[in-house]
């Protein structure tokens, strides 16, 4: 087990750059996952760290040691791919076991490190098959038996569940929790599922351009996001957004009129938040936005209603009891206590 | 069934039987005495005489054709093989523009006519004191095997997903490694048919054998057509004999190889 360091990390490919200054430490046992959208060059980092993707500029250290130009195979590594790169000609057994043989590893020693993970990960009865007679959740679980068997410094994860439905999705995700609880071996996991991140890290790195947008645990990038971006990436149903001028001490634009969270200074601030923090309130309430209901989308244990006030349209969830109809007027109420505020033009978090 | 079905497969059978026909002809023929060859209402019920295959083996020449043949297409298939499927393999997954210019380089050597490659040869083997000898088609038929050989291994190496190779780095597979054992059993089946095919290719080939060598070299198709042009009576049972044992061993390769032939030829792909 071993930290990973990356340190200045750069890649370019020609004269495009995808990654610029990369810096993030890892700490021994530690889950990390990488989430952002498509592009942002999850993949291309987490490439760099296995060694398949050459690294451009900066260092890298696995366990202390500088690794920049070693074989993946002499990292310490094992990596479980997105779409699982089993070896088609081989069967399950031999899939699993092909590293250790070529690491020239004692038959009795493969059998003996063979049986634990093939039982941790219910292979048993397909040992004998090859990959193609196997489905894709059976296919990945050999993936990450094959990685498992290799009892490997750092694991890595590209994306492996997202070509599964989401049913199986689910169930592996917490089979590779358990896993990580049993083995805690030091991990890094790429995925765009916000559920995986929150779920699975103990520290998100959300990543936008190539860049690290925001780093914390699922608490704290859900509940303190740092910019505009994170807040409107993290959360299903996403954050409302509205434009408003700060001064003396309220919030307001055309439409909207509330009383600023706490001190700002003068200046135009996006105001961010999430639909659960919207209560619809009776007439006579202070500060509550004036609004028509748009839209009433039923999402089973909740409804998430569309609202327009003026300019202005927002998102609420209420209780799925509750009944609304389209164009009726409604006061909604916005908790001052998960107002997050932002500036407008660098997309800053102000306030605590 | 749909009418439109059955008309289909109504034409399929005709096409099937106009290929068929012939080749079933022709194996008929090869066992039937002149006397029944040479009928106005073609026999179908004879007693099969073992008399022309007979003449057709006994012939010194063709004894020696068929080594000729045998030993220099398994040569130039064996050589074509050993130079072109690893150059398939870099050309498939090294992209760069010297690999997509040998590429085109492979596949442009089957464009020139066969008589632009054969006049030049028969120069360059007088020159070097080699025509007639089995070394100099070897060396020729290397031209067709290599070429044939790279241009359809390629599609075959492009599709092994290249996750499975990043998959045997990390399990520290080197790069011959991950390609004996990784990249080439994983495209197994086309590699054979591809060199099945070249097999196939340069067992028929006529021209260049015919104008490379006069005597010592001649291969198994220019000494069955001489047959034909063995007197006045044009010996045709013997010609159809000749025909039968010059497409055996095509036709073994095909029933061995098939499957595997047909998806070299198609583009679709086996692995997803
Ligand atoms: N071989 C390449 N040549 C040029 N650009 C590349 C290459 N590979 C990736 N890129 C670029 O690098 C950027 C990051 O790619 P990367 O695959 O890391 O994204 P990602 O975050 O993993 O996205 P996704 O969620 O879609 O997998 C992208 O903009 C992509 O266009
Ligand atoms: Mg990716």
């Amino acid at each position: 087990m071993a930290t990973v360091e990356c340190r200045n990390l750069c890649k370019s490919y020609g004269s495009h750059e995808v990654i610029r200054n990369f810096n993030l430490s890892i700490s021994d046992h530690e889950f990390i996952v990488f989430l952002g959208p498509s592009g942002c060059g999850k993949s291309t980092i987490l490439r760099m760290v296995a060694g398949l993707e050459e690294i451009t500029g900066g260092d890298l250290f696995i366990g202390g040691a500088r690794v920049n130009d070693r074989d993946p195979g002499d990292r310490g590594i094992a990596m479980v791919f997105q779409n699982y790169a089993l070896y088609p000609h081989m069967s399950v057994r031999e899939n699993i076991t092909f590293a250790l043989e070529r690491a020239g590893t004692s038959r009795d020693e493969i059998r003996r490190r063979l049986d634990p993970v093939v039982e941790t990960l219910g292979l048993d009865i397909y040992l004998g098959r090859k990959p193609t007679e196997l489905s894709g959740g059976q296919q990945q679980r050999v993936a990450i038996a094959r990685a498992m068997i290799k009892t490997p410094e750092v694991f890595l994860f590209d994306e492996p569940l997202s070509n599964l439905d989401a049913k199986l999705r689910g169930h592996l995700r917490v089979e590779i929790a358990r896993l990580h609880r049993a083995l805690n071996t030091t991990s890094v996991y790429v995925t765009h599922d916000q559920l995986e991140a929150m779920t699975l890290a103990d520290r998100i790195v959300l990543m936008n351009q190539g860049r690290i947008e925001q780093m914390g645990t699922p608490e704290e990038i859900y509940s303190r996001p740092a910019t505009v971006f994170t807040a409107g990436f993290i959360g299903t149903p996403s954050m409302n957004f509205f434009s408003l001028d700060a001064g003396e001490g309220r919030l307001r634009n055309a439409d909207i009129d509330l009383a600023a969270p706490f001190p700002l200074r003068a200046g135009k601030v996006t105001l961010g938040i999430r639909p659960g923090a919207i209560r619809l309130v009776p007439e006579g309430t202070p500060d509550a936005i004036a609004a028509t209901v748009e839209r009433d989308e039923f999402h089973g244990d909740m409804r998430l209603i569309s609202l327009n006030a003026g300019a202005e349209s927002f998102m609420v969830s209420v209780p799925a009891a509750t009944r609304l109809s389209e164009g009726e007027r409604v006061l909604a109420h916005l908790d001052p206590a998960s107002l997050h505020v932002f500036d407008a033009e660098s997309g800053q978090r102000l306030g605590d | 069934m749909k009418l439109s079905t059955l008309l289909l497969r109504i034409v399929l059978a005709c096409a099937a039987l106009m290929v068929l026909l012939p080749l079933l002809w022709t194996l008929l023929n090869a066992f039937k005495t002149n006397a029944d060859l040479l009928v106005n209402t073609p026999k179908l019920i004879f007693t099969p005489v073992w008399d022309n295959m007979q003449y057709v083996l006994g012939r010194r020449s063709v004894a020696r054709a068929l080594t000729n043949s045998l030993v220099i297409c398994s040569s130039a298939v064996a050589m074509g093989a050993l130079l072109g499927v690893p150059a398939a393999y870099v050309i498939a997954r090294v992209k760069n523009r010297l690999t997509r210019e040998a590429q085109f380089f492979a596949l442009s050597l089957r464009f020139l006519p066969p008589v632009a490659v054969a006049i030049p040869m028969m120069v360059i083997w007088l020159g070097l004191g080699f025509y007639d000898t089995r070394f100099a088609l070897i060396v020729t038929y290397m031209t067709i095997t290599i070429s044939i050989t790279v241009w359809l291994s390629i599609p075959a190496f492009e599709r092994v997903p290249i996750a499975v190779e990043e998959a045997a780095r990390v399990d520290r597979l080197g790069p011959y490694a991950t390609f004996f054992r990784v990249a080439l059993p994983i495209a197994r089946p086309q590699i054979l048919a591809a060199i099945a095919f070249s097999f196939i290719l340069v067992w028929n080939e006529f021209l260049l054998a015919m104008m490379l060598s006069t005597s010592k070299a001649r291969t198994l198709p220019v000494v069955a057509s001489e047959m034909s042009q063995l007197g006045m009576n044009v010996p045709w049972g013997v010609l159809n004999a000749a025909v039968v044992l010059l497409s055996l061993p095509p036709l073994i390769l095909l029933a061995v190889a098939g499957a595997g032939m047909n998806s070299v030829f198609s583009r679709k792909s086996t692995q997803d």
